[in-house]
C-alpha cells in the first residue's frame, strides 16, 4: 500500500518540488533555454529587490492578521455552538457555507461590497452617519487594501475552522464544566481555565493551517486587487505568478517560490515551538 | 530576432491616415449631412467619413489645396483581389483567444466553417485577457492542438515568435489580398508575415453624444478645454471621464493619448525605449510631465470619486447608465456598453484625448491586434485547418459578421459596416491622424509596463509624484537585472 501512496507523492509533489529547486540556479525566460547561474537568484533576492522584501511584509501582516482574527472568531463561535442542537447544527452549517464557495466568486461578491461608491459597505456606514463622503477607498487606496482583502479570507475560512474547534471541544470532559459549576465558576472563568488551556492543541492545528493558508493566498487578492494599488496588496504567491507570467523570469519565480516554502517552514516550527512550551506537548 | 515592432511606428505615422481609412464603410448619411451626396472630387464637411473600402469608395479627407474633399479610398493592398478562403482537409483543431465576448459570434462563423467543411472541427479555448496575457505562450507551446491562436501586438507577439510557434504566413495569398496591408506591420518580422491582427481598435475615449447635446458641450479639443469640460460636467452632476483606476489594463488606455503628444514622435520612442530597457528613470522630464498631467485632471474633478477603486464593471455601467459623459477606453468597449443599456446603440461617439494646447502631433490611437497565426508545433494536418479558418475569417462577408457582431472594425477589406451603428458613428476617427498605441512600446509588461500603469494610477489616487516615480524607477531597474 506505501509504495503506490509513495509513487503519486513524489509524481506530485516530490518531482514538481526538487524541479522547482533546480530551475531556481537558472535564468529562463520559458522561452529559450535555461542557463544555469547557480545561486545568484537567491543572492539578488537578498540584495537587491525591494519589491519582494515589501511584499514579504505584505504577507506578514496579511498571515497576522489572518491567524488572529479567524481564530478568535473562530474559537468564539465554536464555544457557542458546542452542543448538539438543531439550532447550532443548522448555525454550523450556516457559518461554513462561505467555504464551499468558489473563491474567484467570493472575491467578487465582496469587490461590490467594498465598492467605494456603490458598495454595500460605505453605503449602510454612510447612511448611518458613520463615514463622510467620498467614503473609504477601500481596494483602491493602499493604506486599506490588503487588511480588507484580509477580513474576505477570515470571512471564507472561519466557518472551516469553527468546525476543527467544535470537534476539539467537544473532546473536553463535561464533568469538568460540571465541576467549575459546583464551584460557582462563571462563563468567562470556565473559558479561561479549562476551554482556553483544553484547546490548546487543537489551537495549534488552527494557527498552523492558518498560517500556511494565509501564505499560499493567491485567488482572492487576485480576483480582488491584483496585488495593486502599486503592490500594496501583493502577497507572495501574486508576486511569484507575475514574476513567471508577467515578466517571464520562471528561474527567479522559482527562487522566490523556495523562499516562500523556507519562510512557511520557519514560521510553522516557531509556532510549534511556542504552542509546544504552553501546552506541554512533548 | 529583431521584430519591426519600432519600425513599424515609424512606418505608419506619415500614411496612417489614408491607411487606416480603408478599413473604414460608413454611410455618409449616418454622420454627416444628410444632404452631402458623396460625389469624386466635391467639397465634403466631415473628415474621415468614408462610403466604404471598396475600389470604388469614396473618403472626405483634405486635398493637397487643403480643402476637405471626396476622394477615392485608398486600399493597403496593391495586390490582386481578394480570394476565398481555403480548403481543409479532415480533423480537429483549438482555435485559443481572449475574447469572451465574442464567443457567441465566433461560433456562429465556426458553425459555417463547419458545416462548409464536412468532417473539420474548430474548438474555441477562450481566456481571460489579463490570464491570456500571462499564460497564453506556456499553453499553446505545450499544445500542440493549437493549432490556432491570437497574440497581442507588442510582447506577446514577440515571445511566440522568440518560441518559434509563429509560423510563416508570407506565401498564403489571403495574407497578402484579403488585409489591409499597412494593418499587417504589427504581425511582420523581416518582411515575413507570422500573423494577421484582425482587429482595427481605436483606444481612445467614447462620448456620449447625447449626453453631450443635452447639456450644450462641446467636445474638448486641447488641454485646456479638457480640464475646463471636468469642471463644467462635474458641476452638472456627471462623471466627466469613467476612467476604471482599479484595473490597470484598461486604466492604461488613456496612457496612450498621453503619449501620443507628449513629445515628437521619436522622443516618445527614444525614451519609452530607455525606460523598457532601464537605461532612464520614470523622473526623466518627459514621463513626470506625463504624471503631473494625470494628476491636474484629478484635481480638475475628471475622474469620479475614489477613482483608484473604481473598476471597469462598474465604470462602462455608470457610462451606460448616462452617469458619466466619457468612456475613457476605447472602441472595444462599446459592446460591454450597449449589453448593459441596448438604449445606447447609436449615442456613442468617439474622441481624441488631446493633452496639449499647442497644435496635436497626433489626434488619437489605434491599434492592430488580435493577430491571427498558425501555430508552427502544430502539426502538417492540424496547420492547414487552422490555415484554412484563418483564411475564412479573412474573407469579408465572415470578417462583416465578426465587426458587426462584436461592434470592432476589423483589418479586412470589403467589409461593410452599415449594419452596426456604433462602429458607423465612431469611424470618423480613422480619417484623423493616429498613432499606434505607444503604449506598447513598453515590450516589458510585467517588469515595467505594469509598475509604471501603476505608478500613474496611485497619483491620480494622490500619491506624491516624485517619490512615486523615483520608487518606481528602483523597483523597474531591479526586475530588470534579475
Amino acid at each position: 500500500m506505501a509504495l503506490p501512496a509513495f509513487a503519486i507523492y513524489s509524481f506530485l509533489y516530490l518531482y514538481p518540488s526538487i524541479s522547482n529547486l533546480w530551475n531556481s540556479t537558472k535564468r529562463w525566460d520559458g522561452v529559450l533555454p535555461p542557463e544555469f547561474i547557480g545561486a545568484r537568484n537567491f543572492t539578488y533576492l537578498a540584495t537587491n529587490d525591494d519589491l519582494f522584501l515589501k511584499v514579504l511584509g505584505n504577507n506578514f501582516k496579511f498571515a497576522f492578521v489572518v491567524v488572529v482574527l479567524q481564530t478568535s472568531f473562530s474559537l468564539l463561535f465554536a464555544t457557542f455552538l458546542l452542543k448538539n442542537t438543531k439550532t447550532t447544527i443548522f448555525l454550523r452549517v450556516v457559518y461554513f457555507f462561505p467555504t464551499i464557495l468558489s473563491s474567484v466568486s467570493v472575491g467578487l461578491i465582496w469587490l461590490f461590497l467594498y465598492n467605494p461608491n456603490y458598495g454595500l459597505i460605505n453605503a449602510t456606514a454612510k447612511s448611518i452617519g458613520i463615514m463622510d463622503e467620498p467614503g473609504i477607498n477601500w481596494l483602491g487606496d493602499g493604506r486599506y487594501a490588503l487588511y480588507a482583502i484580509a477580513i474576505t479570507q477570515v470571512w471564507f475560512h472561519t466557518g472551516q475552522m469553527v468546525v476543527i474547534y467544535v470537534a476539539g471541544l467537544q473532546q473536553i470532559p463535561a464533568e469538568l464544566y460540571e465541576a467549575a459549576e459546583v464551584d460557582g465558576a462563571s462563563r468567562w472563568q470556565q473559558f479561561k481555565n479549562i476551554t482556553w488551556p483544553m484547546a490548546l492543541p487543537t489551537t495549534a492545528v488552527v494557527v498552523a493551517y492558518t498560517t500556511i493558508q494565509s501564505f499560499r493566498a493567491f485567488d482572492l487578492v487576485y480576483a480582488m486587487t491584483q496585488g495593486g494599488p502599486n503592490n500594496a496588496s501583493d502577497v507572495l504567491v501574486t508576486l511569484i505568478y507575475n514574476t513567471a507570467f508577467a515578466s517571464y523570469k520562471f528561474g527567479y519565480a522559482s527562487a522566490q517560490s523556495v523562499l516562500l516554502v523556507v519562510t512557511v517552514l520557519l514560521i510553522t516550527w516557531l509556532q510549534r515551538r511556542t504552542l509546544r512550551v504552553n501546552y506541554g506537548d512533548k | 530576432m529583431k521584430t519591426k515592432g519600432h519600425k513599424a511606428f515609424a512606418s505608419l505615422r506619415a500614411g496612417v491616415v489614408a491607411t487606416v481609412a480603408a478599413a473604414l464603410v460608413i454611410t455618409p448619411l449616418a454622420v454627416a449631412n444628410a444632404a452631402e451626396v458623396p460625389t469624386f472630387g466635391k467639397v465634403c464637411t466631415t473628415e474621415g467619413v468614408s462610403t466604404g473600402q471598396k475600389t470604388t469608395s469614396l473618403i472626405c479627407a483634405e486635398s493637397s489645396s487643403g480643402k476637405l474633399t471626396w476622394q477615392r479610398v485608398r486600399l493597403g493592398g496593391s495586390y490582386a483581389a481578394p480570394v476565398a478562403s481555403l480548403t481543409p482537409p479532415k480533423g480537429t483543431i483549438e482555435f485559443h483567444h481572449w475574447r469572451g465576448e465574442d464567443k457567441a459570434v465566433l461560433q456562429s462563423i465556426i458553425d459555417k466553417f463547419e458545416a462548409k467543411h464536412p468532417g473539420t472541427k474548430v474548438n474555441q479555448v477562450i481566456m481571460t485577457s489579463g490570464d491570456y496575457g500571462n499564460l497564453a505562450l506556456t499553453k499553446i507551446s505545450a499544445n500542440p492542438k493549437a493549432a490556432a491562436f491570437v497574440t497581442m501586438r507588442g510582447g506577446q507577439f514577440d515571445n511566440f515568435m522568440k518560441a518559434g510557434l509563429l509560423k510563416d504566413l508570407s506565401s498564403q495569398r489571403y495574407a497578402k489580398q484579403n488585409f489591409i496591408q499597412s494593418a499587417l506591420t504589427p504581425g511582420t518580422v523581416d518582411g515575413k508575415i507570422y500573423g494577421l491582427p484582425y482587429q482595427s481598435l481605436f483606444n481612445n475615449p467614447i462620448y456620449n453624444a447625447e449626453l453631450f447635446a443635452k447639456n450644450g458641450w462641446k467636445v474638448p479639443t486641447t488641454w485646456t478645454q479638457t480640464l475646463a469640460f471636468c469642471k463644467t460636467a462635474k458641476a452638472a452632476g456627471y462623471i466627466p471621464f469613467a476612467w476604471p483606476g482599479a484595473t490597470r489594463g484598461n486604466a492604461g488606455q488613456i496612457l496612450n493619448s498621453f503619449m501620443m503628444n507628449s513629445a515628437p514622435y521619436a522622443t516618445v520612442l527614444k525614451n519609452a525605449t530607455d525606460i523598457d530597457k532601464g537605461r532612464a528613470d520614470l523622473t526623466i522630464d518627459w514621463f513626470t510631465n506625463i504624471a503631473k498631467q494625470y494628476r491636474q485632471m484629478a484635481d480638475a474633478g475628471c475622474f469620479p470619486a475614489n477613482a483608484t477603486g473604481y473598476t471597469d464593471t462598474v465604470a462602462p455601467a455608470d457610462f451606460a447608465a448616462g452617469k458619466a459623459a466619457i468612456y475613457p477606453t476605447g472602441t472595444f468597449g462599446m459592446s460591454s456598453v450597449t449589453k448593459l443599456n441596448p438604449d445606447m446603440k447609436g449615442k456613442m461617439k468617439i474622441m481624441g484625448l488631446i493633452t496639449t494646447d499647442a497644435k496635436p502631433y497626433y489626434e488619437g490611437i489605434t491599434n492592430n491586434t488580435f493577430i491571427l497565426s498558425v501555430n508552427a508545433k502544430a502539426s502538417s494536418t492540424d496547420q492547414k485547418i487552422a490555415n484554412a479558418f484563418i483564411s475564412f475569417l479573412a474573407t469579408a462577408p465572415i470578417a462583416q459578421e465578426y465587426a458587426v457582431g462584436t461592434s470592432q472594425h476589423v483589418s479586412v477589406i470589403n467589409v461593410d459596416y452599415t449594419a452596426n451603428a456604433d462602429l458607423l458613428n465612431t469611424s470618423d476617427i480613422m480619417g484623423k491622424k493616429l498613432l499606434l498605441a505607444p503604449r506598447f512600446l513598453f515590450l516589458n509588461q510585467g517588469v515595467v509596463r505594469d509598475k509604471l500603469e501603476d505608478a500613474l494610477i496611485a497619483i491620480v489616487g494622490g500619491a506624491d509624484i516624485t517619490k512615486t516615480l523615483a520608487d518606481t524607477s528602483k523597483i523597474i531597474k531591479q526586475g530588470l537585472g534579475a
